[in-house]
């Protein structure tokens, strides 16, 4: 083992790689040749082989309310990354600090009230 | 850290009045959404009150380690910037409420975008500059896509939004370069280590210079990066047209006259040929383009195209003599203030007949004379104005511009005589529409209603066009005292 070069490591690699894709094409091909194909049989297209019919198109539009996450991450998330170092050192900045954060928490509430003003908290 | 409360009350005020906008607008009923601008109109009076309070009080320096400075500069600029606030407001104020749209959202977003116009001549160094102008910028992005149900609002926002986005990254890596090269922030400080750098690193200057110039070439819409202007403008509802015109550029042309004329003005022998070919490009392609246009929206932003040039010409005219810069600069801010007046008052006339006549064509204006005289006389004055024409201020605006160009020789004269054919070849556009509006006679026959606070504020600009004239000397003593401390 200790004779294997630098480049001659990556042949170790190489050759899993190799292996890798004979197995999938041997594991494949063979099914293939042996394996019997009549798809009509017995509801094989159906989405679920066993189980309760599908009703309806696999396809279907679904609401993600993106604005309701994308409105509330901003507040909250802001919130924390500014919240979490000024807790670790507000003792040392003294009163100023706390002024500080508590305009820009006030900012933040300002926010969630426009968010709940307009209906972005109840969810429908 | 030292804050000099007096001198950061105009952000603070205006800043409280962004919030209780906001907080207004949320608990009034739908039917009296509009009351929103009065509340932001009382607040941004407030803040042009704590401006003027400011004057005479000497220079101060020291809020925020000198990044926010008070001095004349800013007291002039953030007090045009407040003005113009106060009539985008005014005239914004019936289009919306009768438009249909967002109106809280509207006027919280115009008072944040108004809030980076404050910011930006107080700013000091590279941080603050790009701050204030992405503060101005981006609430500008939604506002220009306001028109939601309009394919050529969405169109224009979106690509305001882009390009924007990509002259800000342009920018910021030539900030960054700046920095990184000089190891500070503070423009004086940029000014003094950028003298310092030698060989590899000043070419790397250079481009970095190049950066930042090109970022505010987007901003402020000079060819070749002028493609978004007018799309936008036409997309936009007219009032934001009138805020992306006049304060978003001047907010644009007040951070680049900071970076110019006090950060790299050492560097005058790389730049000064890249602003001559900017202007002469900006003006001549702007004013050509312009002669094709039949819609007044376009007609503006083209023209706005072509202003552009006339004010980068100033930036053209650095040397190493103080005295000539300091009339450059002079030039260039009176030229700025002048031109913020007449487009301001020639969107305010289009703002008014976009009530009854949304297309805005050429034609919409016919007959105007007639039906709403003070609105026609009034345009024609703005259009007078901006052509460079006397008996108005947009002459002397011209003419101070064009004596610095030849008092700096060379290059300077053949600016000037371009900007004079320009300004010559302007007039056969900028006077199709008083043509029209005295000339012809309008296909609808119906009384025109001229919308009272529109014209109110029309009348306002007007007079002070005509005062300015009259008494050049009340706006040459502002551009004179803004000498940003150099040489003047």
């Amino acid at each position: 083992m200790h004779s294997v070069t630098y480049y001659g490591s990556y042949g170790v690699v190489l050759a899993v790689v190799l292996a890798g894709a004979l197995l999938v094409i041997v594991a494949f091909g063979a099914a293939r040749l042996i394996a019997p194909r009549r798809p009509n049989v017995g509801g094989k297209r159906t989405t679920y082989e066993c189980g309760i019919d599908p009703v309806g198109e696999g396809w279907s539009q679904s609401q993600v309310r993106y604005y309701v996450y994308g409105f509330l991450f901003v507040i909250f998330d802001v919130e924390s990354v500014f919240l979490f170092p000024w807790a670790r050192v507000f003792q040392t900045l003294g009163y100023q600090a706390v002024v500080s954060m508590a305009i820009f928490i006030g900012i933040l509430a300002v926010g969630l009230l426009y968010a709940w003003r307009k209906g972005v908290l109840t969810w429908v | 850290m030292t804050i000099d409360y007096h001198a950061i009350l105009p952000v603070l005020i205006l800043s409280s009045t962004i919030v209780i906008v906001l907080v207004t607008d949320l608990f009034l009923p739908p039917r009296h959404k509009s009351a929103s601008m009065w509340v932001a109109l009382v607040g941004v009076l407030a803040t042009l009150v704590a401006v003027l309070s400011l004057i005479g009080k000497g220079d101060r320096p020291d809020s925020f380690g000198g990044s926010y400075q008070v001095d004349a500069f800013t007291i002039v600029f953030q007090t045009f910037f407040m003005s113009a606030a106060a009539v985008v407001l005014l005239i914004s104020y019936r289009y919306f409420r009768e438009g249909g749209f967002y109106q809280g959202e509207y006027y919280f977003l115009l008072l944040t975008s108004f809030l980076g116009c404050l910011l930006m001549p107080a700013s000091r160094d590279l941080l603050m500059l790009f701050l204030s102008l992405e503060l101005v910028s981006a609430p500008g992005f939604l506002m220009a896509a306001f028109r939601k149900s309009d394919v050529k609002g969405n169109e224009g926002g979106l690509k305001f939004f882009l390009i924007g986005v990509l002259s800000t990254a342009v920018m910021l890596y030539g900030m960054s370069l700046i920095y990184g090269l000089t190891g500070h922030l503070q423009l004086a400080a940029v000014s003094d280590g950028l003298q310092q750098l030698s060989g590899a690193k000043e070419t790397l200057a250079n481009a970095a210079i190049l950066f930042v110039v090109v970022g505010f070439a987007f901003k402020v819409s000079a060819v070749p990066f002028q493609f978004w202007a007018p799309d936008t403008y036409e997309g936009s509802p007219v009032p934001v047209a009138a805020f992306l015109g006049v304060a978003s550029a001047a907010a644009g042309f007040a951070g680049l006259l900071q970076l110019m004329f006090v950060a790299f003005v050492h560097e005058y022998t790389f730049w000064v040929p890249l602003f001559v070919a900017l202007s002469l490009v900006t003006m001549t392609l702007g004013n050509l383009v312009a002669l094709q246009q039949r819609q007044v929206v376009r007609l503006l932003a083209y023209s706005g195209i072509a202003q552009t040039g006339y004010i980068l010409l100033p930036f053209a005219l650095v040397s190493a003599d103080p005295s000539i810069n300091h009339s450059a600069f002079q030039a260039a801010v009176t030229y700025i203030l002048i031109y913020g007046i007449m487009n301001l008052g020639a969107f305010a006339v289009t703002t008014a007949i976009s009530g009854q006549r949304p297309l805005l064509r050429i034609e919409d204006f016919a007959g105007l004379a007639k039906t709403a005289p003070l609105l026609a006389t009034a345009m024609t004055v703005f259009m007078v104005s901006l052509a460079g024409v006397p008996p108005t201020g947009g002459f002397w605006a011209k003419l101070l511009i064009f004596q610095a160009g030849i008092q700096r020789g060379g290059v300077g004269v053949l600016l000037a005589v371009a900007m004079v054919i320009n300004s010559v070849i302007s007039v056969g556009y900028y006077f199709l529409i008083p043509r029209a509006m005295i000339f012809e006679d309008a296909e609808d026959q119906r009384p025109f209603r001229s919308p009272i606070l529109v014209t109110a504020v029309v009348a306002v600009a007007m007079t002070a066009l005509l005062i300015i004239f009259v008494v050049p000397n009340a706006i040459y003593r502002l551009g004179e005292v803004t000498s940003l401390g150099f040489g003047g």
